[in-house]
Order: structure tokens, then sequence, then C-alpha cells
């Protein structure tokens, strides 16, 4: 373990004001003794210097699949006071809103038999994946600002999708405070085709089956059993949430000097909340992450008319459990030290993990708390769970986003051939299909830590429980 | 001269070098494009860009921001960079290819540049830069 760290609980660790100069609150995070092995001290670092922003409240925190990224670690999570704080674009990352949903089917594993081939074969016809993917859609720039302040609704209408799933995603699909003047020509230009295309790198969408049911309670009430044919969907804001990151940055970096803000990574350039640089990021932010919840839904869509018409079963018997963010800023309302108090949290690779009465928690979950997707790696399970009361006390209502990385690409490409892989996991009757079998080297599960270990954590440490583990049948690769 | 990936779990890290600051940027681009399609050839393709900013390490970020929004909207590859540099003024000839799925879907799409660490170092031999692409 590294030091200049203590370990406060059996898995809550702190870094103490000092570790690196200037920290304001000291940082928190969350990690079992076989996680700590492969933390990297650039992240508990990264983590520290979270710690120096203005108005940061109580801690830098990190969830258990921290790792070393730029600006906030992956994982992080801060919150900021709305008027001595700031809202930082490395708080969220470059694809703003990427996110995960899951939708049940009313299959069983035993239906895909014979079709299971044919079955990814057409969800990776009708979902465009990979570098230069283009959408089928065509928009309009009026449409697109309609996106950006709709987000998913804005498909709904367009019978991409039922009322019902509105209401089962955070937000309802799409955050207040939309700015699309905030969102320059450039990022425009690159969000125009790309509407319901799944994009590059460690999103997919992936066919799944509910293997096991940890609480047949809360199971019972997001509506998934144990046999459940599922699907997954991974991704985000695609080119124009990368560029309202780039455009923004750039923006704030310039704006440092102006408020008086010293820095020790200029990846965390930010500035006050309520400056006009501040609402400006928060504004095409906002634009971004709800074109993302648009784009899963017209994706969900797709894949829903695929199930539909090979299975000769009904749309509306696929039913949306939730859909999560796991790179934002939003403004929530907290306790803090038994005071209620506005603040803006950041998430970068971390979940929203509301408990149970919480603000914001679909009402027909208001029991149990909200719905938190935790995406496993190919091949490797995903879980299922939901938020608590302890991760509101301890955590701004955050948990982990997923498994972190443990092995570089570069790495990954000379150890693994793609090849290999693809054949390995059909043996294990996981079919895989992406553009190219090198994609699949860079994504493989050893490059992953084990999701199961980083659930695991949170779920002992109470920041969120487990309610199902779902393996993969098949995945579509971008 | 040259440019090679070093190890980071995350991301895509890669050290640049270059005789003189002309030659650095063109070599990082060459890196980012090596990274996101893989082989690439002169295939009649040709765009030219224009950056101006307040200092180096600046420039270099928006010149490489400026390649990934024009690669991804203008569905181009390009594997030359011919840079005329003046103080922190750019201009650049790209050459390339028109972008093809069955050859240029082995890399990987970068999501944008990242700040952290980026400073442009003078040696004796020239210059060098570490660059983290967010993948």
């Amino acid at each position: 373990m590294l030091t200049g760290i203590n370990k406060i609980g059996d898995l809550e660790w702190e870094v103490p004001i000092g570790y690196v100069p200037d920290m304001r609150v000291p940082g928190r995070f969350f990690l079992s003794r076989r996680l700590a092995e492969t933390l990297e001290e650039g992240a508990v670092r990264q983590l520290a210097n979270v710690a120096t922003l203005p108005g940061i409240v109580k801690h830098s925190l990190a969830m258990p699949d921290i790792h070393w990224g730029y600006g906030f670690p992956i994982g992080g999570v801060a919150a900021f006071d709305m008027t001595e704080g700031v809202i930082s674009p490395g708080g969220v990352g470059f694809d703003i809103n990427c996110g995960v949903r899951l939708i049940t089917t009313p299959l069983i594993e035993a239906d895909l038999a014979g079709k299971k081939r044919e079955l990814i074969e057409r969800l990776f016809d009708a979902v465009p994946t990979g570098v230069g993917a283009k959408s089928a859609m065509r928009i309009s720039n009026k449409d697109l600002s309609a996106v950006m302040v709709d987000g998913a609704r804005w498909a709904v209408e367009r019978g991409l999708g039922t009322e019902v799933d509105l209401v089962r995603c955070e937000g309802e699909g799409a955050m207040p405070g939309a700015d699309p003047d905030a969102v320059s020509a450039k990022a425009r230009q690159r969000g125009l085709p790309q509407l319901g295309t799944l994009g590059a790198g460690n999103h997919f969408l992936e066919v799944q089956v509910a293997r096991e049911i940890v609480d047949p309670e809360a199971a019972k009430a997001f509506g998934i059993a144990e046999g459940q044919v599922c699907f997954m969907v991974h991704c985000g804001s695609r080119g124009l949430g990368h560029q309202v990151a780039t455009d923004h940055l750039r923006t704030l970096e310039g704006a440092l000097p102006k408020y008086g803000i010293r820095l020790p990574d200029r990846q965390l350039a930010c500035a006050p909340i309520d400056s006009p640089e501040g609402r400006a990021y928060y504004g095409g932010m906002v634009s971004a992450a709800n074109y993302a919840w648009a784009n899963r839904q017209v994706i969900m869509h797709e894949a829903r008319k695929v199930f539909a018409h090979l299975f000769g079963i009904d749309y509306d018997e696929m039913r949306l459990i939730y859909d999560v963010a796991h790179n934002v800023a939003k403004f929530e309302r907290h306790d803090v030290d038994g005071v209620s108090m506005e603040v803006c949290v950041h998430r970068k690779g971390a979940t929203r993990a509301f408990g149970p009465g919480a603000e914001g928690v679909p009402r027909q979950y208001a029991a149990v708390g909200q719905p938190v997707i935790i995406p496993g790696s190919m091949g490797t399970s995903s879980y299922l769970l939901h938020g608590t009361t302890a991760a509101m006390q301890k955590t701004w209502g955050s948990t982990c986003h997923g498994a972190g990385r443990v092995l570089s690409r570069s790495k990954a490409k000379k150890e693994i051939r793609g090849k290999e892989l693809r054949e390995r996991l059909a043996g294990e009757g996981i079919l895989v299909r992406a553009h190219s079998d090198s994609v699949l080297a860079e994504e493989a599960p050893d490059v992953y830590k084990p999701s199961g270990e980083v659930v695991r954590v949170v779920h002992e440490a109470g920041l969120s429980k487990i309610v199902a583990r779902l393996d993969p049948l098949g995945v579509i690769k971008g | 001269m040259s440019f090679e990936e070093l190890e980071h779990t995350a991301d895509v890290l890669m050290r640049v070098r270059g005789a003189d600051l002309a030659e650095l940027f063109a070599e990082a681009g060459r890196a980012m494009f090596h990274v996101m399609y893989g082989p690439c050839e002169e295939r009649g393709v040709e765009r030219r860009i224009e950056i101006e900013a307040e200092n180096l390490e600046s420039l270099l970020i928006d010149y490489l921001s400026e390649l990934l929004f024009v690669t991804e909207v203008e569905n181009t590859v390009f594997c030359t960079f011919d840079v005329d540099l003046r103080g922190t003024r750019l201009s650049a000839v790209l050459r390339g290819e028109p972008f093809d799925p069955a050859r240029h879907s082995a890399g990987a799409l970068i999501k944008g540049i990242s700040y952290f660490g980026l400073e442009i170092v003078k040696e004796e031999e020239g210059y060098v830069v570490e660059i983290i692409f967010d993948i």
C-alpha cells in the first residue's frame, strides 16, 4: 500500500490534508486490500489535487474503481458549494453523460437457442458502431437544439420509445438548464450525424441473462427475475460531447487568472459556478448530457425492434429498468452536517446511487432506492444494485461505475490476440461482434479489475447493494 | 524524428520528439492518427488548417483538437503533416486519404487531448512532449 494514506475503516481510506500542497479538505476512498494492490500513486495524487479546488465540501472522494485519469481520477466524486465553489470539465470528462441502461425482455436463455448468432448480427446491423459510425437518422439543426433541451423525451415524442421509458431514466432522461447557445457550431456539426450511434472504446450493446438474484425483494420492485434475458446499452454523447468538453476546457483554462484560481493540474481548469464561464460550461454540458440520453433512447429503440422482429415479442414487453449517467455534474440537494444544502456534485466515472425515499428516485422504486447499473467488461458479469442511505451520507449518493482498467492498451495488444479471445469467448457461449479483432484485445476482460470485486466493495461498504448479477451472452462493440 | 507509446492504464500516453518545434507538431499529429487509425497512405486528400494560441502548449492542444474535429466531420485520415510554425501561429498542410472502415477500424477513437502533464521540453537534440489522449 502507498505511504501517507490512513486506513480509517475496513474498506475506507483517508488522504490527509498535506498529501499535496493547498488541500482544503481530506480525500477519502473505498478499497479492499486486493484492489489496493493495483492502486496507482498518480490516482491518489489526482484525488488530492481535487481537494485543492475552491469551495469543495467535506471530502474529495473516490469509488473502488479509482484509477489514474486526468484532472479528477476516474471514480472521483466531489461536491462544491454553490456560491464559493467551482465547476470543472475535468470532473466530468470528455464523454459527457457516458452512461448505461438496462432493459428486460420476456425471453429466457433457452429462447435464444439457434438464434443467438443471428440476433447479434442483426443488432450489429441496426446500431452503427466504431470509429466513423454515422446514423441512418437525418436531423436538422433545429432538431438538434430540441434534442439538447429535451433529451430522451425528444426521441419518445417521435415514436422511438414510450412515456414509461422516461420515468425510468435518471432525471427522466433530461437535465434542466440546457443552453444550446453554449454548444459550438463544431460540436453541432459532430453531433448531427451521430445520434443513435454507439461509438467506440469500451462502449457496447450486450445481450445478457439475469444469472443470479441476490435481493429478491428489490429484484421484484425492479421487475427482473432469474433466467430472464436482458440487454444493456453503454455509450455517451459522442463527438458532440467531446467537442463541448474541449471548447469549454479551453475557455475555462484561459479564465483562471481572472478568478485568481491556482491549480496543480491545468486539466482541473474551472470557474465559479455562477460566473459567465461556469454558467456557459454548465449549459453546454447539460446540452451534451441530454444528447446522450436521446442517443441511448434511440439505440434501445433499434434493439427493441430487432428483438421484437426476431422473437415475435411485443415492443412494450421490453421494459427499461433504468438509465444512469456516470460522467456528469449536477446541482443536487444534500444533507451537510444536518443542514439541507444545494451543491454541485461532479461524478467522473461514478454513478448516482440515491437511497430509499430520496428526491429524484422514481416513485415505483422509492422504497428500494434507485437502480444502479454497473457494466462489466466484455465477457464478465454486470450488476444491478440499488442506492442506499449510507451513500447519501458518505458519498453524495454515489457509487462505482465499472471495473477500472489494470492493463494498458499497448500491453493488452501485445499480450492478447483479438481473434483468440473472440474464439475463447465463443467457447464460453459469449458471441462477440466488432469491426476488428484488435479492438477486442484492447477491451479484453483481462485488462480490467474483476468487476465482482469492485461491486463487492461498494456492497460491503454499503454504498449500494447488489440486487442481481447478469452474465453476457453476446455483445456488439464499437 | 519519432513517437513512442508509453505505459498508461486508462488512456494512451505518447512521447513525441522533434528536431525543431514544427517537426514536433508534425510528429504529434502523426502519433494521434497512428492511435486512431493505424496505417495510412497519401491518396489525394489535402487540407489546410491555421491556428493561433497564446502559448505553445495551448497551440498544441488546439491543433490536435482541430485535427480530431476535421477527421471526424470530413471522414479523412491524415498521414503527413507539413507544419509551418511562426511563434504561436501555426499553419499546416495535411495529406492523407478518405476514411475506409475496412482499413482504418483497428485503432481507438480519441475523445480529447488532456492538459495533464503536457509540457513541451527543450532538450539538446530538439524538443520532446508527452501527451495523454483520452480514449
